[in-house]
């Protein structure tokens, strides 16, 4: 890379990168800190606030994405439309029902700085709900990051041997009623 | 002879007024309206200025150090480790060099940085064992600061 001409460095120190972030099974706020990082330009040495080095990121599987605890029904997304009774609140679960992409949307939002270059940096977001990704940002992607959250097995992807063969932990006598 | 009435009454009254005001007006020749003309206008505005670029002196100082600071957390981050991480093990292996410095060679020197990113990880691994080994196995090598006379 030494024997690059100038310019040809200099593109190639700057150039914009397209990244792929699989959600399934993510908390939306992990998924939100990875994509604000990269969109400001923040995980390169080279960062300058005003040096326009933001990255884009695209987000797939977004239905499925996974709020730990309660927060599906105790979280709260409000908005006023402006005019007199215009104050809606909805939780999380009746948002994502009404549109999958507004979570990850709203919580890369809240996570830029507030400032003008904010706009452009969600413009550089591309999230999509399935794992279905036009031809042309297909073509684009240079990297899949890895995923934040370690996904937990479920019980139906066990095998049976596995199953059998983990260690019996205590016997029920024999009045106990397993659900 | 002497002129006794008509040019006693002609002096040069400051011979410099177009020079003094030159001197201030100059630095506004980049403001926006009148300012940067009208010599009353001026001389507000360039005062403010120069307040301006005074306090703005001290901000730099912090804005640059900022800056450095997120560069380096960004390149350790590269290589697995975190900011707060390398500074102090940096500092415990008497590696002097300031922000300045290492955001400059993380830029421009990716391989040096890399060293140091491995000085400050072996550092941190010496710790480790300092604190939960027994203390029967001897300290490492970046431990032993050596002390230069």
């Amino acid at each position: 890379m030494s024997s690059f001409s100038r310019s040809a460095q200099q593109w190639a120190t700057f150039a914009r990168s397209w990244f792929l972030i699989d959600a399934r099974m993510q908390p939306p706020g992990k998924i939100a800190t990875m994509c604000a990082i990269r969109l400001q330009g923040k995980h390169k040495p080279i960062y300058h606030a005003m040096s326009d080095c933001g990255d884009h990121i695209v987000v797939m599987n977004t239905k499925q994405i996974a709020f730990s605890g309660n927060k599906w029904e105790q979280k709260v997304y409000s908005s006023h439309s402006g005019y007199p009774g215009g104050f809606k609140q909805l939780t999380a679960a009746q948002l994502h029902h009404k549109d999958p992409k507004a979570i990850v949307k709203l919580s890369v939002y809240g996570m830029l700085p507030r400032n003008l270059h904010r706009r452009t940096m969600m413009q550089r977001l591309h999230i999509f709900p399935d794992d279905e990704l036009p031809d042309d940002i297909l073509a684009n992607l240079t990297e899949e990051l890895p995923q934040p959250r370690e996904i937990p097995k479920q019980l139906s992807e066990f095998t049976q041997e596995e199953i059998d063969a983990f260690p019996r932990l205590w016997t029920p006598p024999e009045y106990y009623k397993m659900k | 002879m002497v002129f006794l009435s008509l040019s006693c009454w002609i002096r040069s009254r400051g011979p410099d007024r177009y020079w003094k005001v030159q001197d201030i007006v100059k630095n506004a020749k980049h403001f926006r309206g009148r300012k940067n003309r009208c010599y009353k206008l001026a001389v507000k505005a360039v005062r403010r200025a120069f307040v301006y670029a005074t306090k703005g002196r001290r901000l730099k100082k912090r804005y640059m150090r900022t800056l450095w600071i997120s560069r380096i957390a960004a390149a350790s981050r590269e290589h697995g480790m975190k900011y707060p991480v390398l500074m102090h093990n940096l500092t415990k292996s008497s590696v002097q060099l300031n922000r300045h410095v290492i955001s400059n060679l993380a830029i421009t020197e990716p391989r040096s940085f890399l060293s140091l990113a491995k000085v400050a990880r072996a550092r941190q691994q010496e710790g480790f064992r300092a604190a939960l080994g027994d203390g029967k196995e001897p300290v490492g090598v970046f431990s032993r600061v050596v002390l230069l006379q």
